[in-house]
């Protein structure tokens, strides 16, 4: 009994954490191809997100401005693929492959030149925040309850992005520069400056989710350390069709994946760990099998914009 | 794709350019990180391509890049974004590795090659079939689902070689070594190995398949227009399926013969990621065969170049990455800017 409790509450408290770095990219996703992006550039909007937030961590010694440098890097690089595929209209695809080879080179590069081979961890990063009375329930209590502070601000932002998405005119004009863009900038929408906004929230996130990986739910930065969630994310978005509450639902399921390799330590299963980490990407390609009859994209996705055509 | 890869207006001239600007750019990245751009550069180019190590080095490398090169210009001149040429290698490489010193004893040197090109060159189908068959019938997106087996595969192979087929008499996680008297010989009075010779035939003769026999034609019809393919009558499924199919192999075939040529035996953790290399490479080449041959040599020399670079001024190697994600992106701008692109 005390040992199937014990297995029930890593498994619920890691998927909840490995759900995180994912659920934050796949939202910001969720944004950018509603307005009709497709950001293949998240998986090193990532990797850049989870270095800086590293670095700047280690160098001002204060966890929170971690997260602050990331979010940072995420809307510059946001506003560049923006530029790219909005301003210049150039393929998002190779943009996005482009930009993703590009950042996660350059943080590998300068993480080589800043610490050598040596890979110091931060102290004071990964600290879970109590909260009071909720964390004492008996069994999901600690699970749940006794989290890193992002992720509670993250869980509140399910509800927040999917009220702005669908229940606000901000939210129908995202929606409509996704769908028919002209239409949109006949009634007086302006498509460049909503695809700006969902590109640069996107990489907000995405940089935000890499940064809750190293200084969150670590404490230290590896070079290939997001191994594909960004890619994941976008997976969960199709998952979830572009509704923030499925897309949390999604990402729990990929999150669960993920936790697998800690829940089967603790169940004490000798399986390799590295069959087990086959199991996310397996999951994953199983995934997109199943909804494959049910997904439809947005109309004008990774259509650019230009006006009068 | 479609508006990047066919437009002939400035074949060459845009290619070069996204060349000179990525290095530009990278040298302003060096410029940030402390370093003296033209003393690197200088030394890049002295080493790669001034010393007859650095060529000899160099035209051995041009053997994967060109193999891997003409898989993807099959998947690309159907339209088809092919991402998991890393895993299809690694499946291939793995594969030999693990089979080559099993076959040693049974087989007379030329049948034994063949049969382990048979065997690389099968375990990249093997690892494109996935994505192949659900881009044929269900139109999965191919992106996302080679993306996802090249991460399968790296995880897998890690586990196989740490276990099922680990050689257990050393401390390192990797196959048995291939004897020298079964790795790939060399191309007489040189000591490159004849992998460069296999990559230029595989190449030229992709090449000429996709621009001069029906199976390529059809295949650039449905890059042209997949709708027009299906109206004519063309088997659609069976075009995605093989070209993907052909297209891993191809990568395969790469990773069979480095581990016979270079590394005679399969390690754990060894990943070259052509992929990151050959993309940009294919695209500079506007999927065309001839042109892949000279891209392959100065991909090659920036590779090689870009290690020797590492060791000696403190760059490491990474850079040469940044510097093949800058070509990518800038090849993309130069297109936009060389049409005054209307979509």
């Amino acid at each position: 009994m005390l040992f199937e409790e014990a297995l029930f509450v890593t498994v619920l408290a890691s998927t909840l954490r490995g759900s995180m770095p994912m659920l934050l990219a796949a939202l910001g996703e969720t944004y950018a191809e509603s307005a009709g992006i497709l950001n293949l550039g998240i998986e090193g909007m990532m990797v850049a997100g989870a270095f800086a937030s590293f670095l700047v961590g280690l160098q001002t010694n204060m966890v929170p401005l971690g997260f602050l440098g990331a979010a940072i890097i995420g809307a510059v690089l946001g506003g560049i693929i923006g530029f790219l595929v909005i301003g210049l209209r150039l393929n998002q695809i190779v943009v996005g492959l482009g930009m993703t080879v590009f950042t996660s080179a350059f943080c590998n590069l300068l993480h080589r030149i800043i610490f050598g081979s040596q890979f110091p961890m931060l102290w004071g990063a990964g600290m879970t925040t109590e909260i009071p009375v909720l964390s004492k329930i008996p069994i999901i209590g600690q699970p749940l309850f006794n989290q890193h502070w992002l992720v509670y601000v993250t869980l509140a932002l399910v509800p927040v992005l999917y009220f702005l998405l669908y229940r606000t005119s901000l939210g129908l004009r995202i929606r409509a520069v996704g769908e028919t863009p002209w239409a949109a900038d006949a009634s007086g929408v302006n498509v460049y400056g909503i695809r700006y906004l969902t590109i640069i929230l996107a990489g907000v996130l995405a940089s935000t989710g890499g940064a809750f990986l190293a200084i969150g739910d670590l404490a230290f930065f590896i070079p290939d350390m997001v191994k594909g969630r960004g890619y994941i994310a976008i997976v969960v978005v199709m998952l979830g069709r572009w509704n923030p509450i499925k897309v949390f639902l999604g990402s729990l399921l990929f999150g669960f994946a993920l936790s697998l390799t800690s829940a089967l330590q603790v169940a004490g299963l000798k399986v390799s760990p590295d069959f087990i980490l086959t199991m996310p990407y397996l999951v994953v390609i199983l995934t997109l099998i199943i909804i494959a009859k049910s997904t439809s994209l947005p109309a004008a996705l990774c259509v650019p914009y230009k006006r009068g055509e | 794709m479609k508006q990047i890869l066919y437009d002939k207006a400035a074949p060459a001239a845009n290619s070069i350019l996204s060349v000179i600007s990525a290095f530009v750019v990278g040298g302003v990245i060096l410029l940030f990180i402390g370093k003296n751009p033209f003393t690197l550069y200088g030394q890049l180019f002295l080493q790669g391509m001034g010393s007859s190590l650095g060529v000899i080095e160099t035209i051995i490398k041009m053997a994967p890049l060109l193999m891997v090169s003409a898989g993807l210009l099959v998947a690309f001149s159907g339209g088809l974004w092919n991402l998991g040429v890393e895993g299809q290698f690694l499946m291939g490489a793995i594969l030999t590795g693990w089979l080559a010193p099993k076959l040693v004893p049974f087989l007379s040197l030329p049948v034994y090659f063949i049969t382990l090109g048979g065997i690389g060159f099968a375990g990249g189908m093997i690892w494109a079939l996935l994505p192949a068959i659900l881009k044929a019938r269900y139109n999965l997106n191919e992106i996302i689902i080679t993306l996802m087996m090249n991460y399968v595969a790296l995880n897998l192979v890690t586990w196989m070689v740490k276990g099922p087929i680990n050689d257990l008499s050393v401390v390192p996680a990797q196959t048995k070594l291939i004897p020298m008297t079964h790795r790939m010989p060399m191309i007489p009075f040189t000591r490159i190995h004849l992998g460069l010779i296999i990559g230029l035939i595989v190449i030229i003769g992709v090449y000429w398949i996709i621009r001069r026999t029906t199976m390529g034609y059809q295949i650039r019809v449905l890059f042209a227009n997949k709708r027009a393919a299906i109206h004519t009558g063309m088997n659609v499924k069976r075009i995605i399926v093989w070209s993907l199919l052909t297209s891993g192999g191809f990568s395969g075939l790469a990773g069979a013969i480095d581990v016979l040529a270079i590394k005679g035996l399969f390690q754990g953790g060894w990943n070259p990621m052509y992929g990151i290399t050959c993309i940009p490479l294919v695209f500079l080449a506007r999927l065309n065969g001839w042109a892949v041959i000279p891209l392959s040599y100065f991909f090659s020399f920036l590779v090689v170049g870009g290690e020797f670079v590492a060791r000696d001024q403190g760059v490491p190697v990474f850079f040469v990455h940044v510097l093949e994600g800058l070509m990518l992106l800038s090849f993309a701008a130069g297109e936009h800017i060389g049409k005054g692109r209307v979509t």
